[in-house]
């Protein structure tokens, strides 16, 4: 499934008494970061888990390109997501976990895109090693690898860059932008205006689930 | 159905993977089993035709709460690092998750009662006969239902605050009818009824085992989606 944009309408998400989304729209466009910023609880989160499939929104609608599709699978085959959390199992090697993720996907050349991404993202001899002895750079690494290996057509980071060291925040920097030229829609959520300054090409901020001028 | 096929068969390869490597659950659940199979029979030591009587109760008993035990701890490795999201956000059909999750926790069940059960019968004086044969048959088919409906429900529990509580309190009384028919098919089985005799009580697990898995597969998505 291609796209080269996402739009969200009238977005509203309730939880209980919380309403974490009143009515937010946005756009978000392929070619170009879109960094999302709001205080804690501000459903920044919870925007990005409704783009990313994971919540269903309470009302609203959310179109991915032109075709009618808001759910399935092969929508969420174009999707990836990067967060603080690596998505991965602990007591599985970097090269399981990547084999694990070629199967979910159905990649055509796993063995291939494995090597790809090994090499891309310097996996070496550690990766056979099961992920829970790694340091964070290394499961970041590895992470990046997983969201990435599918070639998603949209793109989410969820403060992608928490607890991270510097060399750890360019290997972010670069893999962002070489995903916003091959064309990839980017959307990364921050509490970083260092990061944000360097990757956003646009804003959007939110405040107590309202869209706000940033 | 392709997709179907493909990702049920990748999760529950990836369970066997884990569990081979660490052997979490089934030392830590079969463990638990063993115990309270052990400690109830110092408990009860009585004459061989009062032990026989209690040896269906002690087996239900280590084989559920052994039960519960694995599927929290199934769906504990899903909570480490977030890996359920990268599940969930996958192509793979969300009941593909269930069912291969499920699938997997089952084998770790039938390991685990595999061993409990010439345990209990060793402690309880039971003959090694097709008497217990038949009880295996009855443990099998109640374990199928219970860990059916409890695989949802420590699924939901991924993302509740009270996970252990939750799902203990919830999973007892949904399958009671699991648990019930499969203590009293094995009692009147130990007590000299044959499997044909106990049809009725079948019936009602073959029953349930349909209705948790069906439900299992229906509900897993509208329960992680929100």
């Amino acid at each position: 499934m291609e796209f080269d944009r996402v739009e969200v309408q009238g977005l509203v998400k309730v939880y209980g008494a919380t309403r974490a989304l009143i009515g937010v729209d946005a756009s978000f466009a392929a070619k170009r970061v879109t960094v999302v910023e709001g205080p804690n609880g501000s459903g920044k989160s919870t925007l990005l888990n409704i783009l990313g499939q994971l919540v269903r929104p309470t009302r609203g609608k959310v179109r991915y390109g032109d075709e009618n599709v808001d759910r399935g699978s092969d929508l969420r085959a174009a999707i990836g997501i990067l967060a603080h959390a690596a998505m991965i199992y602990p007591d599985l090697s970097a090269l399981e976990n990547l084999a694990l993720y070629a199967q979910l996907y159905e990649l055509t050349k796993p063995a291939e895109a494995i090597a790809e991404l090994v090499d891309r993202f310097e996996i070496g001899r550690w990766g056979e090693r099961p992920a829970r002895t790694y340091s964070r750079g290394q499961l970041q690494r590895l992470a990046l690898g997983r969201a990435l290996m599918h070639r998603p057509q949209l793109l989410l980071l969820d403060e992608p860059s928490t607890g991270l060291d510097v060399r750890g925040v360019e290997r972010l920097v670069t893999t962002v932008e070489s995903e916003r030229a091959r064309g990839a829609i980017v959307v990364l959520i921050t509490h970083d205006p260092k990061l944000a300054e360097r990757l956003a090409d646009d804003r959007i901020a939110l405040d107590r689930g309202k869209v706000v001028s940033p | 159905m392709r997709r179907f096929t493909a990702g049920t068969w990748a999760i529950l390869l990836k369970e066997l993977r884990v569990e081979v490597r660490t052997k979490e659950i089934m030392v830590t659940a079969g463990l638990f089993g063993l115990l309270v199979t052990v400690l109830t029979s110092l408990a009860f030591f009585l004459d061989d035709a009062t032990a026989l009587r209690l040896a269906p109760g002690v087996l239900w008993v280590g084989a559920s709460f052994a039960g519960v035990l694995a599927m929290g701890r199934a769906w504990a490795r899903e909570r480490e690092a977030d890996a359920i999201r990268g599940l969930l956000l996958s192509p793979v059909p969300r009941p593909a998750i269930y069912l291969g999750k499920a699938i997997g926790t089952w084998i770790f069940v039938m390991v685990i009662d595999a061993v409990l059960l010439p345990i209990v019968a060793v402690l309880f004086r039971v003959p090694l006969d097709a008497q217990l044969a038949s009880v295996g048959v009855i443990l099998v088919l109640g374990m199928t239902g219970y860990v059916a409906m409890g695989t949802l429900f420590a699924a939901m529990s991924v993302r509740t605050r009270a996970r252990d509580l939750m799902l203990s309190v919830v999973l007892f009384p949904l399958t009671s009818p699991a648990l019930v028919a499969g203590v009293v098919a094995s009692r009147e089985v130990l007590g000299g009824a044959s499997l044909d005799e106990t049809l009725e009580w079948l019936r009602i697990l073959t029953a349930f085992d349909l209705v948790a898995v069906v439900s299992g597969l229906v509900l897993f998505e509208p329960l992680m989606s929100d």
